[in-house]
């Protein structure tokens, strides 16, 4: 319990001096917040013209095919909220803060990640948390299992997410290089904007079973919809279970075979 | 008194792959790719006690700090044993993270942009300290440091001297009892090199600290350790006072003359080994044994004015134990 | 000249040095690729056409999108707002070099490369997936097409330059080029032909340079455009290039002006 509440303090703290870092450039930041703005509002503008054209896309319609984008978004922000820090991992291991992290009595893994809370990002979501409840506003009567079943799978996308931040931030720490491995990451999580559906079956398998972007994104709203098996949802949370130890053995022996930049 | 360091053969290897020139080979360490084996630091043992200021000298590369990184805990040794203040280091263990410091010249924990009073507040975080403790701390390292208003100035707008001045203090504010500082002075002007040697001596006496320091500015060395350990090429060379390492290693003296009417220095060579001569003035390095017959001789032959004799500057040993050794 | 020649060789070199770099870019960019397509394919479905496009059309699109994000999108934005918030760029203010000159240099390495390896690509998914590509019997086509992509090419470099130069003034960050990017990415119909778009709003976004770096010579490839409409088309996107080359200069001069008075 104090352990947890040390780690809250520390991460506020964080958040809050990121704040302020961040707001000593304010025209830039306005910049950053400006375009996440405008790439949302394109998307849906995209999406809203799409259908003004179709019925459906791959049996969804407007609605259906909204939420799995809005679903995509949530995840996605909520992760780059937590983990953003690993973007700079490469940055924070050659720059030798790294090295401040390994000896001081907190875990290395999560100074890394939460180092640089983008509190644009908390800004952004805010809209998206809007627009996905007028979307579930449209969609005929849930159950609860469905709502139930979205939110543990949301949470199981976002804990995916993180094997594979873990993943990338271990590998920062081992060869101190690899920078783009997170940016692959980024262009590959593109292809969670659509439901999986829309893609040709190999593909699908690859998203599924290969790099699970699917099961981070387009299960939840699958599953709210009700057309993802209790089979698929297992797979999902036992993919997550399997994942999440890997990523902290491979950190593990990462850190132990770190050689720190020569200063 | 208990041991606060102790290593046992303490060794470090880094790992390189071996690159191979073009784009052929490039391809090839893809798929086959070769090591090569670096030693920086070979069976180094030594101890030192609680509460003493071991200075750590070395070339640059000798694996000072390598050294000193696997003394924090920052990296794993690749062979051989050591404990600090009762614990391995490399397990970080929080008991033991939360006694200790790291202070490395060219880097900094603090936050670039904002004041560095942010980064004291997140170490106060960080190392659980209890808001009457963190005020009594800061209190007197801001005193002792005299920080003063530059805590609440961005720090990219300090100084070097005032900023690394921050720094020891974001890495003292938990008063760790080892404290492991690589370069401290590194970069700074004369007076703040002062301030922070002046800095370390009070702190190891007031806490009792132990402390291990390297650096480049024998100033800091002589003033501040009694104790050295010398390392060369990831070996242990040398262990033990200052005052014997300069006998051990001044096989030399220095013999200073000045003349009434100029002389030509090419005819003073076979008294010893001329280092400058200007203004009338000689300055000759004589081998200890032979300083009694050169000095004679110089007397003898020539129109001294002046003549003194010198022990070499320990500055001058230590360069040249590096240079040479 | 030669200093050019040399930096570009160099450049070369580099870019094909980092390789995991380079594949993990080819890799990311084939991904955005594929989500697209298979997201155009899913709204054709099993009619004949969807927006006037076919099937092998809107192939054709995606993967001239591909050749085109790689020929057209790859200034060297970054490294300027990077070389102004370190200071590095005084060191080339002072040289006797143009820093635009060196900095296209640069471009060009890093497009020779990547215009290489979309090829590749292409080529690859052009035999991988059913329906077949759109190629053009006409020559006159293809000269229209080619003139049009290395004045896209241009006029992108010059718009992401003038934006990359507000780094001058925005205390040190990349905001207003991130900003940039992402409306460039829609505007420009990187991520959809724009016909998809509300008529009003498709007749706003023509007035813009932006339809002619991807839009507008992929319709031209296409040939969707008759060869009067091809050439009026050529000619507003030079008349574009030309104003944005302008404006672009005007904003790195005073850039560099209001730079130099603040003392670096």
């Amino acid at each position: 319990m104090t352990t947890l509440r040390k780690y809250w303090r520390i991460w506020l703290r964080t958040a809050s001096m990121a704040m302020q870092a961040q707001l000593t450039y304010r025209l830039g930041s306005f910049g950053f917040l400006l375009g996440k703005m405008i790439r949302l509002f394109f998307f849906f503008a995209f999406m809203a013209a799409v259908f003004s054209h179709v019925e459906t896309v791959a049996g969804y319609s407007l609605i259906e095919t909204a939420l799995f984008f809005m679903t995509f978004n949530l995840v996605d922000m909520t992760a780059q909220i937590l983990f953003r820090g690993v973007y700079g991992a490469r940055r924070t291991v050659s720059e030798g803060d790294f090295d401040f992290y390994l000896v001081q009595p907190c875990s290395p893994l999560f100074r890394m990640t939460c180092s640089s809370v983008d509190f644009l990002d908390i800004i952004t979501i805010i809209p998206v948390i809007v627009m996905t409840g007028m979307v579930f506003a449209r969609l005929p009567p849930l159950g609860w299992q469905s709502c139930v079943a979205y939110g543990l799978l949301m949470v199981n996308g976002v804990a995916l997410i993180y094997a594979i931040h873990v993943l990338v931030a271990a590998l920062a720490v081992r060869t101190q290089e690899l920078e783009s491995a997170i940016w692959i990451y980024r262009d590959v999580m593109f292809m969670g904007k659509f439901p999986v559906d829309v893609y040709a079956p190999a593909v699908r398998w690859a998203l599924t079973v290969g790099v699970p972007i699917a099961v981070m994104t387009t299960f939840p709203a699958k599953a709210l919809l009700g057309r993802l098996s209790a089979a698929w949802i297992i797979y999902a949370f036992a993919l997550t279970a399997a994942a999440l130890p890997l990523s902290w053995l491979f950190w593990r022996d990462s850190v132990a075979r770190y050689t720190s930049s020569s200063s | 008194m208990a041991a606060a360091i102790e290593t046992k053969g303490l060794t470090k290897d880094y790992r390189s792959p071996l690159k191979e020139p073009g784009l052929w080979g490039g391809v090839k360490s893809l798929f086959d790719r070769q090591y090569k084996d670096t030693r920086a630091v070979d069976g180094v043992s030594f101890q030192i006690e609680e509460g003493e200021l071991v200075g750590f000298l070395g070339a640059n590369g000798a694996g000072k700090t390598t050294t000193l990184k696997m003394l924090s805990g920052l990296l794993t040794p690749t062979a051989g044993s050591a404990t600090a203040l009762g614990h391995v280091p490399w397990k970080r263990e929080s008991d033991f993270q939360r006694s200790i410091s790291l202070v490395m010249g060219q880097r900094s924990q603090l936050w670039w942009e904002i004041p560095a009073y942010e980064t004291f507040k997140l170490n106060q975080a960080i190392y659980g300290l209890s808001e009457a403790d963190f005020r009594e701390h800061l209190d007197e390292l801001v005193e002792l440091l005299d920080l003063g208003e530059h805590l609440s100035v961005p720090v990219k707008k300090l100084s070097l001297g005032q900023r690394m001045r921050a720094e020891l203090a974001a890495a003292l504010l938990h008063r760790p009892r080892l404290l492991l500082l690589d370069e401290p002075t590194i970069g700074l002007d004369v007076i703040m090199q002062k301030k922070v040697r002046e800095f370390v001596k009070v702190y190891n006496k007031r806490y009792g600290a132990t402390i291990m320091l390297t650096s480049h500015n024998m100033t800091d060395v002589v003033e501040l350790c009694k104790r050295v350990i010398v390392i060369e090429k990831g070996r242990l060379l040398y262990d033990g006072p200052l005052d014997r390492l300069v006998e051990r290693y001044a096989d030399h003296k220095i013999l200073r003359a000045r003349f009434t009417t100029p002389v030509d220095p090419a005819d003073l060579k076979i008294l010893g080994a001329v280092i400058k001569y200007e203004d009338s003035t000689i300055t000759l390095e004589v081998p200890r044994a032979q300083m009694a017959a050169s000095a004679a001789a110089l007397l003898r032959s020539y129109p001294v004015a002046d003549l003194n004799v010198e022990e070499v500057a320990i500055d001058d040993i230590v360069r040249r134990l590096f240079t040479h050794g | 000249m030669k200093t050019y020649w040399v930096a570009y060789q160099i450049a070369l070199q580099e870019t094909l040095q980092r390789r995991s770099t380079l594949i993990m870019d080819r890799l990311g960019g084939f991904a955005v690729v594929v989500s697209l397509y298979s997201f155009w394919i899913a709204l054709i479905g099993n009619k004949a056409t969807f927006l006037g496009y076919t099937r092998a059309e809107m192939l054709t699109y995606v993967l001239a999108l591909n050749i085109l994000r790689s020929f057209v999108f790859t200034g060297r934005g970054w490294q300027l707002v990077g070389e102004i918030s370190t200071g590095k760029i005084s060191s080339y203010l002072v040289r006797p070099l143009s820093y635009q000159g060196y900095a296209l240099a640069l471009d060009l390495a890093q497009k020779t490369v990547h215009v290489a390896a979309a090829f590749f690509e292409v080529g690859l998914l052009a035999l991988l997936v059913r329906g077949g590509l759109f190629l053009p019997s006409d020559p006159a086509t293809w000269i229209l097409f080619g003139v049009a992509v290395l004045l896209s090419s241009l006029l992108f470099f010059f718009l992401e330059f003038m934006v990359s130069s507000l780094a001058f003034w925005t205390s040190e960050s990349g905001g207003p080029l991130f900003c940039f990017e992402l409306f460039l990415q829609f505007a420009a119909g990187a991520f959809f032909p724009l016909d998809v778009l509300p008529l009003a709003l498709r007749r706003a976004l023509e007035a813009t340079p932006f339809p002619y770096m991807v839009y507008f010579p992929v319709r031209i490839f296409l040939e969707k455009v008759s060869p009067v409409e091809a050439l009026r088309i050529l000619g507003m996107e030079a008349l574009w290039l030309a104003a944005v080359y302008a404006a672009a200069m005007t904003v790195w001069r005073r850039g560099v002006r209001s730079y130099a008075a603040e003392g670096g």
